[in-house]
């Protein structure tokens, strides 16, 4: 995102909310997660994540490529997998190490047999050599895997996608299509599991971000046909939220009729279902026109804790995943009660919001983190 | 730290909903090789061969899938045998590859019990019913010549089957091929349909996409089979 004059603060915000529901949702006993979007449509935060980052990642490099070669770009790309990377492993060894904490503080056999389920006991050796590869993955720890195999195929992409982004789209559809077709994935481990989220499906949502970031402006052509598709996304969007509604409330889920169905299940997560995508791109349609990207609310200060979190992403996502199980600890210990729900959500958002404030800070005094936060900076005079 | 915890799992999650109507936890076969292995060596091991729902597709911890809630169960309840439940779950299966792996995963891990979910994949495809009781049959026929004792787990209660038209032929087809084979029949599907019908949203037990269970309805299935399991073993 470094070196854009304009810098679209509806990224930043939108992935701190969609870092939010991360968390909401990684509790699995939460009453607070019916604020996240999942509960009204067919999508939910991961689609919000992996967009913006397609999106975010044209705008951090394409510039860069241009003035400084695709060689400098696509070491600055890798340099940011490698930061991905050892994230990830901080992350994984973090959130092990609270498991065992939780597990020997408890002193309970039923609880450390559980940590044995988390599949690292059984061959703690292999465990560990899987992980390096990225093919172990406990619980929950399966995005951040996913966006390092989109980057680190991203310095072949970008010059296609700069130059011809529809066909970058139609290739990646293709893909998408025959991943689904020919039940492709990735392997993983123990030894017959595959990639939770598969990237060479949920590569679309990162490449059809990554095209709209290049189309931009020339967005607007397709406002010719703003009343038709609204008017679609809007339908289908109603259409999502009765479906999802349905599995809360057993008299709307026997409105459904079996055809319809036949039709939508399973709503694949894996390989990303069609009409999760779409729902995805509906939601999107409907905030682009509802939140320009020089809306004067978008720089309202109650916004500003989720600009933070978003703007520094990574690190809150980490936070996110290891409160989450934390979270998840405290509400089983209290026996799920609402109370406790309620307060871990809160507590754990507050967490994160003063871990993106310190990171704010602790940038603050560089002369390139100054110049990056001026305009957000001018904002708040 | 209060009593009543400290049995329970790190990430309790209420189960007071987890019920089943007794009729629907019989198993209905007495499991004769399970019995003599458990009365003769204190020893029990198991084979969970199934899909997606037995390997724990996207339940927050493995642990939550029926395998080890079988094998956490069973081990309490009969202190001092030696109990081990192999998971050879494998997402996306039915019954025609978990049929063609079945001499390999018996011979690799000698079970005197096999735990073998099916029929949701095929419900789901469309998968033809003649051919679908051919390769159960096929299966069953070669798993008992190994000297095994069998439970049949049937389809699951979920959006994505209830949709599909002939649902509860398949079911049939089970029912019946456990008879003729003398195979225990886990009756998940019945046992779903009840929680729906007694007013249990799909949320409670099913995850997002509408086929597979959530930490819930994986946890309560493998209590439930526990229970099942057990009073087919210890009953009369």
């Amino acid at each position: 995102m470094a070196g854009t004059s304009v810098r679209d603060i509806r990224l930043d915000l939108f992935r701190g909310l969609a870092l939010w529901f991360i968390f909401l949702d990684h509790i699995p006993t939460n009453i607070v997660s019916w604020l996240t979007v999942r509960n009204y449509g067919f999508s939910d935060a991961t689609e919000i994540f992996v967009f913006i980052s397609g999106y975010t990642a044209v705008i951090a490099y394409s510039r860069m490529m241009e003035q400084e070669g695709w060689t400098r770009a696509a070491a600055r790309i890798y340099r940011r997998v490698w930061q991905l990377y050892v994230a990830h492993i901080l992350l994984f060894v973090a959130f092990s190490a609270q498991i065992a904490w939780v597990s020997i503080a408890r002193d309970t056999p039923a609880l450390i047999e559980e940590m044995e389920l988390l599949g690292l006991g059984q061959n703690p050796y292999r465990a560990i050599l899987e992980a390096a590869l990225l093919k172990f993955r406990p619980v929950n720890l399966d995005v951040l895997p996913l966006y390092i195999v989109l980057l680190a195929a991203f310095p072949l992409v970008l010059p296609l996608v700069i130059r011809w982004p529809f066909a970058v789209i139609a290739a990646s559809v293709g893909l998408y299509a025959a991943t689904c077709h020919y039940n492709w994935n990735l392997p993983a481990y123990p030894d017959e599991k595959v990639w939770y989220f598969n990237p060479m499906a949920w590569q679309v949502v990162f490449h059809v971000g990554a095209a709209c970031a290049v189309l931009g402006p020339k967005l607007v052509w397709l406002d010719r046909f703003r009343g038709l598709l609204t008017t679609l996304a809007i339908a289908f969007i109603l259409f999502a939220a009765f479906i999802s509604l349905s599995w809360h409330y057993n008299p709307l889920e026997r409105l459904v009729p079996h055809w319809v169905g036949r039709l939508i299940y399973p709503i694949d997560k894996t390989n990303i279902d069609v009409l999760r995508f779409l729902h995805f791109l509906a939601v999107a349609w409907l905030v682009r026109l509802a939140v320009p990207i020089d809306a004067p609310s978008l720089r309202w200060p109650i916004w500003q804790p989720l600009r933070r979190c978003g703007e520094a992403s990574l690190l809150i996502f980490c936070i996110g995943t290891f409160l989450a199980l934390s979270g998840q600890v405290i509400v089983g210990y209290y026996e799920d009660s609402i109370l406790s729900q309620i307060v871990v959500s809160i507590g754990g958002i507050a967490i994160m919001c003063l871990a993106a404030y310190l990171a704010a800070w602790s940038k603050g005094g560089g002369p390139s983190a100054s110049a990056r936060r001026r305009p957000l900076a001018e904002a708040y005079k | 730290m209060t009593v009543g915890l400290a049995a329970s799992p790190a990430f309790a999650q209420s189960m007071k909903l987890c019920r089943a109507k007794p009729e629907l936890l019989e198993l209905g076969a007495p499991l004769p090789v399970a019995r003599k292995a458990l009365a003769e060596r204190k020893q029990l091991r198991i084979i969970a061969l199934g899909s997606s729902s037995t390997s724990g597709y996207g339940a927050s911890n493995p642990a939550f899938a029926y395998p080890t809630q079988l094998r956490i169960g069973l081990e309490k309840a009969l202190p001092g045998v030696d109990i081990e439940v192999i998971n050879r779950g494998i997402g996306g299966q039915d019954v025609e590859e978990m049929a063609a792996r079945m001499r390999t995963e018996m011979q690799h891990n000698p079970a005197s019990l096999v735990i073998w979910q099916t029929g949701t994949n095929a419900a789901i495809r469309q998968m033809p019913l003649d051919k679908f009781d051919k390769t159960l049959r096929g299966g069953l026929a070669l798993g008992k010549s190994l000297g095994a004792d069998f439970v049949l787990m049937n389809l699951q209660y979920v959006p994505a089957v209830v949709a599909a038209p002939d649902k509860e032929a398949y079911e049939k087809v089970m029912a019946a091929a456990a008879k003729e084979y003398a195979a225990g029949l886990f009756r998940r599907y019945d046992i779903m349909q009840s929680w729906y019908e007694d007013g249990m949203p799909y949320a409670q037990f099913v995850q997002l996409d509408g086929l597979h269970l959530n930490d819930f309805g994986q946890k309560c299935i493998g209590k439930l089979l526990t229970r099942s399991i057990l009073s087919a073993l210890t009953g009369p």
